[in-house]
């Protein structure tokens, strides 16, 4: 009688007793870098919900017009997977877990999925407050999304924290014969802003994971870094890490 | 069917496994998943069956093959025990008017796929035909006939019937499912046209301040009936919007099991949208143990996915006896004064 989601959890998983303790924030972090609401650094690991540990969470939101391929961009990199025909629009908000290894420190990403059409983000934006990071994405076969993204980037000024991690990400580029946006135009839209740039593919898994990456590191050495540390360069990172379209194995 | 009810209980049938006899699709078209539960499905199926064929049964006499109905307590009654899915769409267009506005409107339909589209609308639409219900055989590209297409034009008649509306995501699983049980677009396009001109409160305009009202009306209930669960959602500051916003906007679509949505959305067409929150307020009463053990936000809001699973939404029959009784008394005057207080409230914040 019951029907699955196109887009599966991995089942109902319990939540566990030894739940992350909210609002306790840990040693060496910048206040303003760490709403306690979005950032748990407890002292001994937590487990997040899937029942994996990790040291640090943060709280990082997919925005974009709709159809540009968020969720799409989540499962990727969350199960590995792309199933073309399987999606359906997201309605409303939505979060997914997972954690990566970065430089022995296990960080936990919630990620969470908006509905990208303009009349939900009187909805969703409420929830930009507590976000350490945002992926702000087009699609490169869709003009339209890349004009919106100034806009975007207007809402995200108003309604998320000062210091919020913003990545500029051009998807789609694996129909290359459809492309209406130039990744030059992507780059020099990214540079007036002054965030971070790469072009990715959920489809093919160009950039999905180097995204996600990016961010937790960033996120990371801004939480954790000793004093005599340089800075992360995130744009610098991703330069080196990046594959483009022409070389990628797809 | 994602949890096994009762697997102590099932006795295995000789001839064969449930999978073997339980068809891959099912009565709506759509594609079991891979790890449905065909016993528990089969199980559970052979207890609604007597209730279904006694209730097709009662329906013949009372319709005699009429193809006019009269609103009164009977009906209602009988709409709350579910409408056998051959009258489904008969009931819903008398009960909700939409039959009435066809019949005062004829061609009015054809008039607005006839007139001229704006590009933006169609441009929106098109982003989700293939996003809506790809599970559906008959919602796949390759079908024939095409959903799709049927999608398409109800959905821009709607935009253009109702332009302040336009089309809102989550209206493309409405006016879907609408599609399934009419098999008929201008009966589809009424439908929509009860629904989001006079059942549901603006849910679906640009605002959104109905959608956004009814989540904190479902607060206020919450707050009253179930203040256990309203404390777990104010210690771990979660808004309402992040776990019910699908509820209201889908109609239950994808939340709850197909035959409940249905059963859900007899009574929504006959009684009105305070439906909504019966069921809304039945699923967190049932569960709120569960609810009120969560320890952060992320726990609230897969516990809230929980509550949507299992056996007891899955058995529509109970289910729906339970959301008039469960919930205690909710009348409309509760809910309208409440609707007042939370959209006054709303418009205050945002201005």
């Amino acid at each position: 009688m019951s029907r699955k989601k196109a887009v599966k959890g991995k089942g109902s998983s319990k939540s566990p007793k030894a739940s992350p303790i909210s609002g306790r924030s840990g040693r060496g972090l910048a206040a303003a870098a760490a709403p306690s609401s979005a950032l748990v650094y407890p002292s001994r690991p937590s487990i997040s919900n899937s029942g994996e540990f990790y040291d640090i969470a943060f709280k990082v939101m997919l925005v974009g017009d709709s159809g540009v391929g968020k969720t799409c961009l989540l499962v990727r990199f969350k199960d590995g997977a792309f199933l073309a025909g399987s999606f359906i629009s997201t309605v409303g908000i939505d979060f997914r877990n997972k954690v990566m290894n970065i430089d022995a420190v296990k960080v936990k990403l919630q990620i969470w999925d908006t509905a990208g059409q303009e009349r939900f983000r009187s909805v969703t934006h409420a929830y930009y407050r507590d976000a350490n990071a945002l992926l702000l994405l087009y699609d490169v076969t869709n003009k339209a999304s890349f004009d919106n993204i100034r806009a975007w980037l207007t809402e995200i000024h108003e309604y998320a924290q000062q210091d919020v991690v913003i990545m500029l990400l051009g998807n789609k580029v694996d129909s290359s014969h459809d492309r209406m946006v130039k990744r030059e135009e992507g780059e020099k839209l990214a540079k007036e802003f002054g965030v971070p740039f790469m072009e990715t593919s959920a489809r093919s898994g160009l950039n999905v994971e180097l995204a996600f990456t990016a961010v937790a590191k960033e996120l990371k050495h801004r939480t954790m870094k000793e004093p005599e540390e340089p800075k992360f360069q995130l744009q610098q990172y991703v330069d080196k890490e990046m594959r483009t379209v022409g070389c990628c194995r797809t | 069917m994602e949890k096994k009810s009762k697997p102590a209980q099932r006795t295995r049938s000789p001839d064969g496994s449930a999978r073997d006899r339980v068809d891959s699709v099912d009565p709506y078209g759509f594609q079991r998943s891979k790890d449905f539960d065909y016993e528990s499905y089969e199980e559970l199926m052979s207890e609604y069956l007597v209730v279904l064929t006694r209730r097709t049964i009662k329906w013949s006499k009372l319709l005699k093959g009429k193809r006019r109905v009269q609103k009164n307590v009977k009906l209602k009654r009988y709409v709350r025990k579910g409408i056998p899915n051959e009258h489904r769409a008969l009931i819903w267009m008398a009960a909700s008017g939409g039959q009435d506005q066809l019949e005062k409107n004829p061609g009015y339909y054809q008039s607005l796929l006839g007139a001229q589209h704006d590009p933006k609308l169609v441009e929106t639409i098109c982003t989700d035909l293939n996003r809506t219900f790809p599970d559906n055989v008959a919602f796949r590209k390759t079908a024939n006939p095409c959903m799709q297409k049927a999608l398409y034009n109800v959905l821009l008649a709607y935009g253009n019937h109702n332009p302040n509306v336009g089309y809102c995501q989550g209206m493309n699983f409405v006016a879907g499912y609408l599609l399934i049980i009419t098999k008929d677009e201008e009966k589809s396009f009424w439908l929509m046209d009860a629904l989001l001109g006079r059942i549901l409160p603006d849910y679906y305009s640009p605002a959104m301040m109905g959608l956004k009202t009814d989540q904190e009306v479902l607060g206020e209930l919450v707050k009253v009936k179930i203040p256990g669960v309203w404390q777990t959602m104010m210690d771990h500051n979660v808004m309402w919007s992040l776990v019910v916003s699908r509820w209201f906007i889908c109609l239950y679509i994808d939340v709850l099991p197909v035959e409940t949505v249905l059963r859900i959305w007899d009574c929504l067409f006959y009684e009105g949208s305070k439906i909504l929150f019966r069921v809304a307020l039945t699923l967190i009463q049932h569960q709120q143990v569960l609810l009120q053990q969560a320890q952060s936000l992320p726990d609230v809001c897969q516990n809230f996915k929980q509550i949507t699973q299992g056996p007891f939404v899955e058995e529509c029959h109970t289910f729906m006896q339970k959301i008039f009784t469960e919930p205690g008394s909710l009348s409309i005057a509760t809910l309208s004064k409440l609707r007042a207080t939370c959209r006054s409230r709303i418009s205050a914040e945002e201005h």
